[in-house]
Parts: C-alpha cells; sequence; structure tokens
C-alpha cells in the first residue's frame, strides 16, 4: 500500500488541541457520539498499520521484478530520499528553460525559403479551413522570416542570425521541429506541457521526477524555480504544482535576486538555535497531529520546516552569484540583483552542481503578437534573444566543460509555434510585425545525456505551418524524457481516484526513439 | 398448394433457365478482361455488392427452414421452402448479372474475379436445380438435398472470392489475432513478399514497398485490374491493357507518374477510389525512379537526393532490457550489510544504479568538504560495485588515490573542485572501463596526460581550469575537453 491510501480527514475532525482549553474538551466529549468513537477507532488503527509502513522506505530500493508495480514509499521523515531509477538512467538532472509565450521557430530555426518567397500575399484559404486562432481574423498576409538564415556547424542546421551564442553549440543540440499541441492559449499549452494535461490539477513534471527519483542534496529542494522576464508565466503556479502527489514534491520558487527564498533567512533577533528550539516544538506537535489523523501532509509540513532549516545556509550559498568570478558572470551577462535569465542560468548551473534534480526556468516575453512594441518580431523579441541567448551558451559552455552535460538533460522551448501568417488583429495591418499562435507546429531543442546531438528530427511544410513528417506530441516528450531519466513513463505512477495516474496520461505516448543516442 | 409448384410444372423451368442461360452465355463470351467500359454499365454494376446479400440470406435460410420445419411444431417452414428459394434463385440471377455488369466493365482481370463470377454461377445454377428437385420424392429428392448443400457450400466460396476482390486477398487473416494465427497456423505477412528485388537494390528497398503499400491491392495476380500488375517488376515494365506504364527516363511518358501526379480528384488521378494518395515523398522516390532509367538492379544508394527512408528507420521503439532479478539479488546480498551501514553514515550518498541492478553510483558531492579521506575509504568493501562516481567539492586529496583505483569498475569519475592532483591519475591507469573522467579545477597537470593515455576506454577527459592547455601536442588531445 502507499502512502496515497491514506486519506486527508474530513472536515469534522477539529485540529484543536482540547488540552489547552478545558471548556472547549468538555464540550467535544459532550458532542462526542458514537460515530466519533468509530471514527476515532478506525483512525487508531489506522495509526497502527502506519507504524508499519516505515519499514517498508528501505524496501523501495530493493530489487524489485518487471511488471510490479514500482514502490515510491519512503520514510515520513525524508520524504526527498533519494531513490534508484527503474532502469539506469542516461541524465541525472534536468535544466528546462521554457521561453514563455512561444518563441517564433520561423524567425530561430525553422529555415523556409519558400515562406519567404510568398511574403506579403495573402493567406491561401486552406490554411485558414477549420483553424481557430487567438487574434487573426480575415485573410491574413503570409510573412517570411524577419531575420537571415545561414547553415553552421558540422551538422549543417540552419539557424537564424538571432542567436550567435547558442550557434556555437549548435553540434551538440537536438532540435525536434515537428512538435505539436493541443492547445492554443498559452496557460492551458503551458499546463500541457508541464503537467501533461491542460487543466489545473495535475503534478508538473519536475513534481513526477522529484517524487520518482528524490533529489540527492537534503540542503536543497529537488525541483527549483527561477522566473525571469518580468512576469510570472500564464499558467502561473499551477506550472510547478504537485497536483495529486504530496506537496512536498511541488516546485519551489526562488528569486535571483534579493533574498533567494523569502523569509528563509532568520529575522533580526533570532539566532539559529534558537530557530532549531522553535522547530523542534513545532515539529513535536505536528508529530502528534499526525499521529492522531495521519495526514501526509502533515509529514510534509514537518519535511519543509526542516528543510528550510538547513537550506537557511545551503540555499543562500547555492543562489549567491557574487561567489562566481566576475569573468564568468561576464560570460553569462550576469549582473547581481536582478532578476535576469542570465543570473537564472548561472544559478542554475550552481544548483546543478549541488545535485539539485529539478531546475525549472521560465522567461516572459516571447508573445510576439506585435500588438506593441514590446512583443514585436523586430523589436521586443530581438531583446528577448538577446536575453537568453548568450546566458544560455554559457550554461552550455560550463556543464559541457565540467562533464555535466553528459548526465544533465537541457531542454529549450515554448508551449506552441506561431505562424506562418502575420497576425492582423481586428482584420487590419498593425504598425508592429507579429505572429499568431500556431498549436500545429513548433521547434524545440534538447541536449545533453542520451540525446543524439545536431541531429534534426521532424518536419513541417515548406510554410512551417504544419507537420509533415514524425509528429511528436508534448506525451511524446514526456515519454521520453522520463525514459532519459530512467523511467518507463507507464512505471512512474500515483495512485489517485482510483487510477494509476501518470504524467502521459491515458492517450497512448511514445518514446522518440529517433533522437536517443 | 403453392405458386412455386404450379410454375414449375408448366412455364417456371424455362422462365427461370433462361436468365440463367443468358448469364452463362455473357460469362463465356464475355468475361472481364481489364477493360473500363461504359459508365452506365459500372453505375449499374456498383449495386451488385449491395443486392448480392439478399440471395445468399435466403439461400442459407432454405436448409434452415427444411430442418425445423420437420418438427411437428413447424410444419409451416418447410412448406415455405420453396418460396424462400425461389426469391433466392431470383434474387441470385439479378445480382449475378448485376456483378457481371461490374465485373466486365469496371476493369477487373485475374483469377479472383474470374473465380468469383463462376462459382455464382454455379451457385445460380445450384439454386435453379434445387428448385427444380424439390418435392419429387425418392431418389429425386437425394439429389435435392445434395444440390441444397452444395449451393450453401458455392454461396460460401463464391462470397469468400467477393471479399478477397473487395477488401483484399489476406482479408481473413490480415487483422487476426495473433494467438489465433498461431493456433490455425497462418503464416504473419502480407499475400505480397515485400523484399521482391531485394533489399540491397534501389528498385527493392525504395519502390515496390511503395507498390505493395498502395496499388497491388487491384493491380495483382489476382486482381488484375486494367490488365495491370504491380506485384513484381515485369508487370510493372509491361504494363496494361493501354501500353507501357513506365518509360524508362521518360517522365511525360510514363502513364504511371502522370496518374499519381494529378489532383487527388481527377478521375485518371491514382491510387483511385478513396484510398489515400502517395505521400510527396513516395512520389519523389518514383520520380527519381523513373528520371534514372526505371532500373531493378540500380544500387540503393546510386540515386540522388532521394528522401530519407523513413519507412524502415523510423519508428523503432524503445524497449528496456530484461534484468535476470534472481542474479541482482544475489548480487545485491553481497554487499547489504556493508551498504545498509554505509548508507546510514552518508545519507543520499550511496544508491543503486536503478532498480534491477546491483551497481552502486556514489554522489559524495552533496557532502561537500565534510567528505574525506577517511571517508572515501570506508567505501573500499564496496568498491567492486560502483560504476559511477562523483566526488566533486569533497576534501579528498591524493591520499585517496589508491581507494579510487580499486573501483575497477568505474565509468564516470567526477573529481571537479578537489585537491586531487597526478599522482592519482598515474594510479588510475588500471580503470579499465573508465569511459569519462572529470578533473575540472584541479592541480592535475599535462604531466599526468601520459599515464591517462592508458585508459582504453576513456573518451572524455574534461581539463578545464588546469594546468592542461588545448596547445602542444599529447597522446589525448583529441579527447581533452576544456
Amino acid at each position: 500500500m502507499s502512502d496515497s491510501e491514506i486519506r486527508p480527514s474530513g472536515p469534522n475532525d477539529l485540529e484543536i488541541d482540547e488540552r489547552l482549553h478545558p471548556g472547549v474538551e468538555l464540550a467535544l466529549l459532550r458532542a462526542r457520539t458514537r460515530r466519533h468513537f468509530l471514527r476515532t477507532l478506525g483512525g487508531g488503527l489506522g495509526t497502527l498499520f502506519l507504524g508499519t509502513l516505515a519499514p517498508k522506505a528501505a524496501r523501495a530500493a530493493a530489487v524489485s521484478p518487471e511488471g510490479d508495480a514500482l514502490d515510491f514509499t519512503r520514510d515520513a521523515s525524508s520524504p526527498l530520499a533519494a531513490l534508484p531509477p527503474q532502469f539506469p538512467a542516461k541524465v541525472q538532472r534536468v535544466i528546462y528553460l521554457h521561453m514563455a509565450g512561444a518563441p517564433s521557430q520561423l524567425e530561430l530555426f525553422e529555415y523556409k525559403p519558400e515562406l519567404k518567397r510568398f511574403d506579403g500575399q495573402d493567406c491561401p484559404a486552406s490554411f485558414l479551413a477549420g483553424k481557430r486562432f487567438a487574434f487573426i481574423s480575415g485573410v491574413p498576409k503570409l510573412l517570411g522570416s524577419q531575420y537571415p538564415f545561414h547553415q553552421t556547424g558540422e551538422s549543417g542546421h540552419w539557424i537564424s542570425d538571432r542567436l550567435p551564442h547558442i550557434e556555437k553549440h549548435i553540434d551538440d543540440l537536438c532540435f525536434i521541429k515537428s512538435m505539436r499541441t493541443e492547445q492554443f492559449n498559452h496557460a492551458p499549452a503551458q499546463l500541457l506541457v508541464h503537467t501533461g494535461n491542460p487543466r489545473l490539477g495535475y503534478p508538473s513534471l519536475g513534481s513526477w521526477v522529484v517524487y520518482g527519483l528524490g533529489t540527492v542534496n537534503q540542503n536543497l529542494p529537488g525541483f527549483i524555480v527561477l522566473l525571469s522576464g518580468g512576469k510570472s508565466p500564464d499558467g502561473g503556479k499551477q506550472l510547478w504544482n504537485s497536483g495529486f502527489l504530496p506537496s512536498v514534491y511541488q516546485g519551489v520558487q526562488c528569486r535571483s535576486h534579493g533574498e533567494p527564498v523569502l523569509y528563509l533567512a532568520n529575522p533580526p533577533g533570532v539566532t539559529r538555535p534558537l530557530r532549531r528550539g522553535m522547530l523542534d516544538t513545532i515539529d513535536e506537535i505536528n508529530r502528534q497531529t499526525y499521529a492522531t489523523f495521519g495526514n501526509p501532509e502533515t509529514v510534509t509540513r514537518i519535511a519543509q520546516y526542516e528543510m528550510a532549516f538547513r537550506m537557511q545556509i545551503e540555499a543562500a550559498d547555492a543562489m549567491d552569484i557574487r561567489k562566481e568570478p566576475d569573468s564568468v558572470r561576464a560570460q553569462y551577462g550576469a549582473k547581481p540583483d536582478e532578476a535576469s535569465f542570465a543570473n537564472n542560468c548561472l544559478v542554475a548551473r550552481r544548483l546543478a552542481e549541488r545535485g539539485v534534480r529539478f531546475i525549472q526556468l521560465y522567461h516572459w516575453g516571447w508573445d510576439s503578437h506585435g500588438a506593441d512594441a514590446k512583443e514585436a518580431l523586430n523589436l521586443g523579441f530581438i531583446d528577448r534573444c538577446r536575453e537568453v541567448d548568450q546566458p544560455t551558451g554559457a550554461l552550455l559552455a560550463d556543464l559541457k566543460s565540467r562533464g555535466m552535460l553528459e548526465d544533465t538533460l537541457v531542454v529549450w522551448g515554448g508551449e506552441f509555434g506561431r505562424t506562418p501568417m502575420r497576425e492582423n488583429r481586428g482584420g487590419q495591418e498593425m504598425k508592429y510585425i507579429g505572429r499568431d499562435h500556431n498549436p500545429s507546429a513548433f521547434t524545440l531543442w534538447m541536449a545533453g545525456g542520451g540525446i543524439k546531438p545536431g541531429i534534426t528530427h521532424g518536419q513541417t511544410d515548406d510554410m512551417g505551418y504544419e507537420v509533415v513528417k514524425d509528429p511528436v506530441e508534448i506525451r511524446d516528450l514526456h515519454a521520453t524524457m522520463l525514459y532519459l531519466l530512467g523511467f518507463d513513463h507507464h512505471k512512474l505512477n500515483y495512485r489517485f481516484q482510483g487510477l494509476e495516474q501518470k504524467l502521459t496520461s491515458v492517450k497512448p505516448a511514445r518514446v522518440v526513439a529517433e533522437i536517443l543516442a | 398448394m403453392t405458386l412455386p409448384n404450379r410454375l414449375s410444372a408448366s412455364t417456371g423451368v424455362g422462365l427461370l433457365a433462361a436468365p440463367i442461360l443468358v448469364l452463362l452465355v455473357l460469362l463465356v463470351l464475355l468475361p472481364p478482361d481489364g477493360t473500363e467500359r461504359a459508365a452506365w454499365a459500372q453505375f449499374i454494376g456498383r449495386f451488385h455488392p449491395l443486392v448480392v446479400h439478399l440471395p445468399i440470406a435466403l439461400i442459407l435460410l432454405v436448409p434452415v427452414m427444411e430442418l425445423v420445419g420437420r418438427d411437428q411444431r413447424f410444419p409451416y417452414l418447410r412448406a415455405s421452402a420453396p418460396f424462400v428459394l425461389v426469391l433466392a434463385l431470383i434474387g441470385g440471377i439479378f445480382a449475378s448479372l448485376l456483378g457481371w455488369c461490374l465485373g466486365r466493365t469496371g476493369g477487373f482481370s485475374g483469377p479472383l474475379v474470374t473465380q468469383h463470377m463462376w462459382s455464382a454461377a454455379s451457385l445460380v445454377t445450384l439454386c435453379w436445380l434445387c428448385w427444380v428437385l424439390r418435392g419429387r420424392g425418392g431418389r429425386l429428392e437425394v439429389l435435392y438435398w445434395i444440390a441444397l448443400w452444395a449451393a450453401v457450400g458455392a454461396s460460401a466460396w463464391t462470397g469468400y472470392r467477393g471479399g478477397q476482390i473487395s477488401l483484399g486477398e489476406d482479408l481473413l487473416t490480415q487483422h487476426m489475432p495473433g494467438a489465433l494465427r498461431k493456433l490455425l497456423g497462418v503464416a504473419a505477412g502480407t499475400a505480397t513478399d515485400p523484399t521482391i528485388g531485394g533489399g540491397t537494390t534501389f528498385y527493392g528497398a525504395r519502390i515496390q514497398p511503395i507498390f505493395n503499400r498502395n496499388c497491388v491491392t487491384c493491380h495483382s495476380r489476382e486482381k488484375r485490374k486494367a490488365g495491370l500488375r504491380l506485384d513484381t517488376y515485369a508487370g510493372i515494365m509491361r504494363g496494361g491493357k493501354r501500353g507501357a506504364i513506365v518509360k524508362a527516363g521518360d517522365l511525360r511518358g510514363s502513364d504511371l507518374f502522370r496518374r499519381i501526379k494529378l489532383p487527388s480528384t481527377d478521375d485518371n488521378f491514382m491510387p483511385k477510389g478513396g484510398k489515400p494518395p502517395l505521400s510527396p515523398d513516395q512520389v519523389k522516390l518514383i520520380e527519381l525512379w523513373i528520371a534514372d532509367g526505371a532500373s531493378a538492379t540500380a544500387a540503393l544508394d546510386s540515386v540522388k537526393g532521394a528522401p530519407a527512408d523513413v519507412e524502415s528507420s523510423v519508428r523503432a521503439e524503445i524497449t528496456f532490457g530484461a534484468v535476470d532479478f534472481a542474479e541482482v539479488a544475489k548480487r545485491r546480498a553481497e554487499v547489504a550489510p556493508t551498504l545498509a551501514r554505509l548508507q546510514q553514515r552518508f545519507p543520499n550518498v550511496l544508491e543503486f544504479e536503478s532498480r534491477g541492478s546491483a551497481d552502486l553510483v556514489v554522489n559524495a558531492l552533496v557532502m561537500g568538504d565534510k567528505f574525506k579521506d577517511d571517508d572515501l575509504a570506508a567505501l573500499t568493501p564496496l568498491s567492486k560495485n560502483i560504476v559511477m562516481a562523483d566526488f566533486s567539492r569533497t576534501a579528498i586529496t591524493d591520499c585517496s588515490a589508491p581507494v579510487l583505483a580499486g573501483m575497477k569498475r568505474l565509468r564516470t569519475l567526477r573529481l571537479m573542485h578537489t585537491r586531487i592532483g597526478d599522482l592519482t591519475m598515474r594510479s588510475l591507469t588500471n580503470l579499465d572501463q573508465l569511459e569519462s573522467l572529470s578533473v575540472f579545477d584541479t592541480a592535475v597537470t599535462p604531466a599526468a596526460l601520459p599515464a591517462l593515455a592508458r585508459l582504453p576506454k576513456l573518451q572524455r577527459l574534461y581539463v578545464g581550469q588546469t594546468a592542461i592547455t588545448a596547445t602542444g601536442s599529447n597522446a589525448v588531445k583529441e579527447k581533452l575537453l576544456f
């Protein structure tokens, strides 16, 4: 039995310590009915049963023949303890660079000379039939790439002139040009990318990974989220939510300027021993609560307090990019006390070095509709490229020089693609140049352990509008990532609502074997 | 008492024998020959599959009525049997005539359609015979039953052949579940051999598979529409009723190419009948093949500019290696007490590589400078199980060299940001499984490189932020990463 079968207690289980208030105790005793008695009896039996669970934590790592459900139970006091993967893993950790807003593949990676040839002409009716757009209306014009492309590297990839630093690593990248999604609005599409489901309430990729593998460094969260670009992604905190998994597996959002975690440092006048004493007392109360109700969320609370205490030392150190030499900061373009993608990339490398399992970066501002200068392909887009290009290149270089690209998976991509048509909001030609959302095709690249470097997988039509070869669905991407982390995606389960829930959900997902080294 | 009996006595026999004779004459004199003819006849012919199921059902009903009617409770069933029989006969004749229309004018030819046709003709004849023989008593009664069962058999055979014409020759086995297939001894695979021409020639590997997948349902030995066979090289080059369809090196003169390039709404477009059109890649392959001389023997790589072979390379499915769990459990048991003790001492540092492995992964980096040489020495009993080890940021020094040298199965070793130096490097020479070594930011110097060059499997040596530089030549130059 897994800990999921411990049900949270009902609303009637008042979490009041009646010993503190004799009057309350009397009232509660008077109100106690046969039902209360039976429920307490059940709870007591449950508690006894829970006592038998602890030894199972050691068994989780034990040999389990294939076909058996994998056991992910751990000692209640260390829910993030590392567990071995199902199969030997190709990568130990993931750095996911999400470009929130969906960067235009046609300005970066998708070289489409035919589209350029038809630039400015009316879009054929067949492109519009049965399609839904966020803003395009009437008959839009086709829009060729705004930037020149060239072939580069030994792999001969085509790339635009916007990403000169990433370009240096082009032979290490594997492009998937046939990504597809079923959502054409940001929040659901981001949810789909990060939780495998466009609706709220499902655990994120990072949560699944930390649930399945734990994390080696118990002084830092196993799943850390860093934001830049001035705004949270549209999907909000749900993107690193733990859904129905115990909340200890949710992503911990850290800040890359100021205190990495708000209120983590002790306030003036509170010493570390004093903090320890306070936590011991709180823990004791929480343990009693857990003994009474058996709610795993109580254990999560205890574990989080303990982790916060340990993090007080290590997190501050890990997140402090001042500890890096000036030369390294210059390579990333990182400046202390900024919430920049550059700082986050440098922090990501420092976290990876410290054994953090899943590092999730979001950079907002890629929604190049052309409605204003900030989201114009000919203006804001240039800034976005500049903001991410150098740090991404530096991150890849650092991982490579340390040998860490061998067992780290780096993923770079948005939540969907952009149309080959120029956006014409309200049917009018707009002041700035932009493209609308295109869920039918987008480009994503991966690099690192287990990935075939320097290849392109999949293909879109001459306009870059639809996938014509080897489509890769989001669930296929997830299945592939879990495979690299050592899991058959069917086997990384959590029992919830009577189902063995999994990241890839119910539609058949396929590990993209063609991109594996 | 009944209409049929009265009819049989007089004009009935002749009345129904006449259309049968007409049918037989048509079949003999005007058989299907693969040519498409008048549209109106084809239009009528298309109703054949629609009409044909009624007589089939009726014929099968006759023996049922005869047998059940023997029961005293249902005498009326027996009495009605001739009525159903005559309906079946009329329906059968009608369906057969429609079938002839379709076969004659729809461009069919080949043994499949011929067998279907003659089998249907015998079925109709048998029905007629049944009707003539029924109710005559004595020996004729025996003949009636023989004819009736023969008619049932003939309808099954006719139906099967008809099904093959419309759904393909493997209609019964195509989607047969594997278990049943095994039970019946039915071989898997398609009716046509996909390797015709051999996998080493461009034609065999790239062109014939396209025809096999898209064309042979209609153009094969069994069902030769338009007199054309696309299941063999000879058949393709011979062409059909209208002459050659492929002219080597002449795209314009190749009718096959013209038809696959037409808009899919065109009457002459192939494959027709709502079947999926060829993909752009497939059209391109055929174009290149014809332009290059439509050779059967040209080598696979002789045709330049051919689209990548997605059919064979793509869709490889990932499989997970089988694990001998008993063996793993045994190997785990050997180290279990030591491992348990060390896991207690170094939480989260030692872990199995996977759930199906007794090999260990060491992640000492999480302990930082709290992990010293004595701690590393404590791992000695597990040496032969450790396959990956990361001691980055720990306080280990060259004193640990013998312990590291004892981890003979190491594939990956990370010693970043440590005080390890050349001494350790020189002692690692017997790590014959080591593929990746990172000494980033250590005291290792170029003097250690000759020793590291002796590592047989070493592929990547990370020497950033050490005294080693890219300049100068050395034995492991191509393995160095900065």
